[in-house]
């Protein structure tokens, strides 16, 4: 299978990890993604209630990207950006005048015809590889590791652009089963992280995380699991001033959905790049008999 | 040759004001021409200083384009303005102490990750480069497209005059390159060289020749090999 | 009349000649000419060896000497205030090091003035127009600097010699070259983004009457690249610069100079500015159209530094020659005398006549070469015509891209590429026409190897100062000459305001000047420096009213 692949900017800084384990995972899979040759920031997440059209203009650009290259499926990792190109991808195919006024507005451009199609790369798993393949495909199954997968609000909301049921998804319980791992359900999984309010409510988001990741633990979680850079960043980075304002917090470690497909798959640790993260989550994973102690890798034994 | 024809007027509007200007010239010989003496808005003349940054409209466009004075032609019923200056905001720092990772250029202009990629800064460039690139290079921290991408900028700075998210494209375009420039491989025999000329192996050979008489440095020179000869 | 591709269609027959001709000369090898074949062509053909270009000045310190007749005139000009006009007991700025000038060579001297321990608050730059407005910015070719291993500076001091008819002082061609590789490492830890290949290593070209290939070049933005780097620099520093302030004349006690007078350009007002030592870094003077040629320089390139030097005794030295650079625009009008750097023929491109064929070694240095144009448009009569009556010859770029591979062009001369490409000429299809066209002050303010002038507490860098380049200067020279000896001046300033006591401020020598003005029996007229040149259109001229004298006389 071979589409674009449109990464957004957090995936080249803080995300890298994800990237890294997400291209591996996909060519173990067989899916090419290619890069786009030009890109542009999604633009990032903008309000719902907002109409001014200026907002589509850098995902409708890579859209046009997407086009010039001769692709029309173009598949991208991160929530934010997935949620952001989305709701573009509907809104130009829902209404003809905005498609109509934002080509004109972008008159150096060639015309976005409306065509391209965006998946989320867990809709790409589900639907083009299948769960029951990719079963076929574990070569390390996570046995024994208990996650709590983690939604947040980009992947499901609003509905008419969620990758599954917003209020039951099981997209990412069902890969977590097929990697053999064990899913543990909790309540908290749609919660917003606090997103932005990171940069001026940090304590906004430090109460969040203590919410989601105490919530999680309670039920026995070794680990959540993720899609979004963002979300990880203050789930995992802000565990650290959580644990300086609640001093019996314990925390647990943040993966993201490619990293532990990876490790299925029978990859090598260091695409994952776990040392990125803030809480190790090889401790864990050693202890779990996933990785054996002492691979060396980036550096640090595990 | 033929014979040279009668030049024709044609009316160029500065500032509202209509003058009658032969046709040919450059925008900023035409108001010349019309008896303006540049003190801001003139520099190099040839396209390399930015000091001349133009705002015009042609007749019956409704467009703004923006271009070099020195290095456009004067059209008929062309409508313009001069900018004399860009109060922009041009960041503080020592690239000495900036390190590759972690977006550097976002530390010193957060405003960058304001781009909604509506390239008004790439129509307001008078070099066409691709401005609205290199700002987005420049956000996901890969410096060396963005500084391969805004190297010919002049720093007019009508970029970000024009932007929406007031963005410093010109200024951003100058911390990337410099950052580049400090990460690129870096010469060993210029190294080699430098401590050459400090410890003086070339001291003997160049005293000789300072104190050669010149019937005999004229041979000297006469004899030399030229290497663009081979 | 018509136009095909940019050009005229009488044009069009000899530019087909030069395409028919261009698979043949590929590789063409040529001759250099000898010392003295130069030395004939030279002295028929070259504007400088024109006796009616030049004359005896008659004031000053180097009253009796032959000097182009446009400096001559600047000289014996009135200066611009009188002893009483300013009130000097009125202390604007009162700094360690003023350093006059803001493009490359006051930049460069400002900042290592600082580097050498002058604070930032004890430095003062003024400028005539913008910090970095100068022909420095406008510099494309490249800098030379002897590092490759088959080159060294000794060679670079022949070549340089050689170039400058063995008149330059050796002390500071000796500086020049020494110094070369060391400011090339000063620029790359500044992030100066020069080409190189893989390794690291630069890609180096041949300029006209270099052995070796030793220009370093930042595409064809040389000038600009290292410019604003340094100006980057500058700025992060926040070293005080005085924009569109030009300084009309030094003040002295009589014994050496120990400041300033400095005129707000917008406002018209005066600043009197004390200062331990001065920096004179004000570039040369093309703007001065010698000889009526066009020029590639900067709008404020009218030699003001030489003036205020000379009233206040300076000693100037080669200033009968100035350099035209054989590859001015010559077609379309719009960018007629503009620079087509010389690096166009270090990669390769060739100088035709109009029936295509070559008639010289495309690198001999920038005198000899110019005036081959010039013999062959005004003696052999092998020039193109172009519509305003303008003689030119081919310069055949498109061999570049035949040489170098496709693209060559876009990627090392985007600038020039550009330029043409506005004027709908596509330099990559067709040859640009060119002609000598004045470029570069060879002499100056005659300074020494620390960059001190004849005159205590001045000092002097780049363009403005005189001796390194003798009678004509070499590609790749202007941009090394500014940052070596800017940064001479920078650190000889430093080191002299911190031993020097503040000074007395007067004009008394502005008063002398103007009674051996008198007794020369000068006629008074034109009034020096001239700031900026005049080039508003004859009809708007005519119709001027000088409102000011109207009500105020």
């Amino acid at each position: 299978m071979n589409l674009a692949y449109y990464p957004g900017c957090t995936l080249k800084n803080q995300g890298l990890g994800f990237e890294t384990s997400a291209l591996a995972a996909a060519q173990a899979l067989d899916i090419e993604m290619k890069e786009l040759d030009r890109w542009n920031c999604c633009g990032t997440v903008f309000s719902l209630a907002d109409e001014d059209l200026m907002h589509y203009l850098a995902p409708m650009r890579n859209f046009v990207r997407v086009q010039e290259e001769g692709f029309d499926k173009v598949v991208t990792l991160c929530s934010m950006c997935y949620n952001t190109m989305k709701r573009t991808e509907q809104i130009v195919k829902d209404d003809p005048e905005k498609l109509k006024t934002i080509n004109e507005f972008m008159y150096r451009e060639e015309d976005y015809r409306g065509e391209v199609k965006l998946f989320h790369l867990l809709e790409l798993f589900r639907d083009e590889i299948g769960y029951e393949e990719i079963k076929k495909r574990v070569i390390r199954p996570l046995r024994g590791l208990k996650v709590a997968p983690y939604y947040g609000c980009m992947l499901t909301r609003p509905k008419e652009i969620g990758i599954d049921d917003w209020e039951e998804p099981r997209i990412m319980e069902d890969l977590l089963s097929a990697i053999d791992a064990e899913v543990v359900k909790d309540p908290l999984r749609g919660e917003c992280c606090g997103a932005y309010h990171t940069v001026n409510a940090k304590e906004l988001v430090t109460e969040r995380t203590r919410m989601i990741v105490s919530s999680a633990k309670k039920r026995g979680a070794d680990c959540i699991m993720l899609s979004c850079p963002l979300c990880e960043f203050n789930l995992d980075l802000r565990q650290r001033d959580t644990a300086k304002e609640y001093t019996d917090f314990v925390g647990i470690p943040v993966v993201y959905f490619t990293q532990l497909l990876a490790l299925a798959l029978g990859l090598t640790e260091d695409v994952c790049r776990f040392d990125l993260h803030y809480i190790d989550p090889y401790p864990v994973l050693v202890e779990k008999n996933i990785i054996e102690e002492g691979e060396e890798v980036h550096g640090k034994k595990a | 040759m033929e014979k040279k024809p009668k030049t024709k007027m044609i009316s160029v509007f500065v500032m509202g004001k209509e003058h009658k200007v032969p046709q040919g010239l450059t925008i900023m010989k035409a108001m010349e021409h019309a008896g303006y003496r540049f003190l801001r808005g003139a520099g190099c003349r040839a396209g390399f200083c930015g000091a001349c940054g133009t705002v015009y409209r042609l007749k019956g466009d409704y467009k703004l384009h923006f271009d070099l004075a020195c290095q456009t032609a004067a059209e008929d019923g062309m409508a313009l303005t001069q900018l004399p200056f860009v109060p922009a905001n041009k960041a503080t720092y020592h690239v000495r102490l900036i390190k590759k990772e972690g977006n550097p250029i976002l530390k010193y202009y957060p405003e960058v990750a304001r781009c909604v990629s509506c390239n008004t800064c790439t129509k307001a460039c008078p070099q066409e480069l691709e401005v609205m690139d290199y700002v987005q290079a420049a956000l996901k921290n890969d410096i060396e497209k963005a500084a391969t991408l805004s190297f010919d900028c002049i720093q007019c700075g009508m970029c970000a005059l024009r932007c929406p998210a007031e963005i410093v494209q010109y200024h951003v375009g100058q911390l990337v390159r410099r950052v580049h420039g400090k990460f690129v491989n870096k010469s060993k025999q210029l190294n080699k060289r430098v401590n050459e000329v400090n410890k003086g192996k070339f001291d003997t050979d160049i005293n000789e020749l300072m104190t050669l008489k010149h019937a005999k440095i004229k041979d000297k020179y006469s004899d030399r090999d030229i290497e663009a000869l081979h | 009349m018509e136009f095909i591709n940019g050009y005229p269609e009488y044009m069009r027959a000899s530019i087909e000649k030069v395409a028919r001709t261009r698979q043949s000369r590929v590789g063409k090898s040529f001759t250099a000419m000898t010392l003295d074949e130069r030395k004939e062509l030279l002295s028929k053909f070259h504007p400088d060896y024109n006796v009616k270009g030049k004359r005896s000045v008659e004031v000053g310190t180097n009253k009796g000497e032959i000097i182009i007749n446009e400096v001559a005139d600047l000289l014996e000009a009135r200066p611009l205030i009188a002893k009483d006009s300013v009130d000097l007991s009125q202390i604007d700025y009162d700094v360690d090091v003023l350093v006059i000038g803001g493009g490359g060579a006051g930049t460069v001297a400002a900042l290592w003035a600082n580097n050498s321990g002058i604070a930032i608050d004890k430095i003062l730059v003024t400028t005539k127009l913008r910090l970095g407005d100068s022909n420095s910015m406008m510099a494309q070719g490249g800098i030379q600097a002897a590092d490759r291993p088959e080159d060294s500076p000794a060679r670079h001091y022949l070549d340089t010699y050689g170039g400058g008819h063995f008149a330059n002082k050796p002390e500071l061609v000796e500086r020049l070259v020494k110094e070369a590789p060391f400011i090339i490492k000063w620029h790359e830890s500044r992030g100066v983004l020069y080409d190189r290949d893989e390794n690291g290593d630069f890609l180096e070209l041949s300029g006209g009457g270099t052995s070796r290939n030793r220009l370093h070049a930042a595409k064809d933005y040389t000038g600009m690249e290292i410019l604003r780097c340094i100006r980057d620099v500058a700025r992060n520093r926040k070293i005080p610069v005085l924009e569109f302030t030009s300084a009309v004349e030094l003040l002295t006690d009589g014994e050496r100079v120990t400041g300033a007078v400095l005129y707000n350009m917008e406002t018209e007002q005066y600043y009197v500015v004390r200062a331990k030592s001065v920096v004179l870094a004000t570039g040369g003077f093309g703007r001065l159209h010698v000889q009526n040629y066009p020029t590639t320089n900067h709008y404020g390139a009218t030699g003001d530094g030489l003036v205020l030097a000379y009233h206040a005794g300076a000693k100037l030295r080669d200033m009968d020659t100035a350099q035209y650079h054989p590859t001015g625009a010559a077609f379309p009008e719009q960018l007629v005398g503009l620079l087509i750097t010389e690096k166009v023929r270090g990669l390769g491109a060739q100088p035709l006549n109009i029936d295509g064929e070559t008639f010289v070694f495309p690198l001999e240095p920038r005198d000899v070469e110019a005036a081959s144009f010039i013999r062959e448009c005004y003696d052999r009569k092998k020039g193109i015509e172009t519509p305003t009556g303008m003689q030119g010859i081919w310069l055949d770029s498109p061999l570049i891209e035949i040489i170098h591979g496709e693209g060559a062009i876009e990627k090392n001369l985007g600038a020039m590429h550009r330029m043409f490409q506005r004027f709908g000429i596509d330099m990559r299809k067709d040859p640009v026409l060119v002609f000598p066209t004045l470029h570069y002050q060879n002499g100056g303010v005659e300074i020494d190897r620390d960059a001190k002038t004849s005159l205590e507490g001045l000092f002097a860098g780049g363009e403005v100062e005189g001796g390194v380049h003798g009678k004509n200067r070499l590609m790749g020279n202007s941009l090394l000459d500014y940052n070596v000896f800017g940064r001479a001046a920078g650190i000889s300033a430093a080191e002299y305001a911190k031993k020097a006591k503040k000074g007395k401020l007067t004009l008394h020598h502005v008063a002398k000047y103007n009674d051996s003005l008198d007794k020369a029996h000068v006629e008074p007229g034109l009034k020096a420096p001239i700031l900026l040149p005049e080039y508003r259109g004859k009809e708007a001229l005519s119709r001027a009213l000088e409102i000011d004298k109207v009500v105020g006389e």
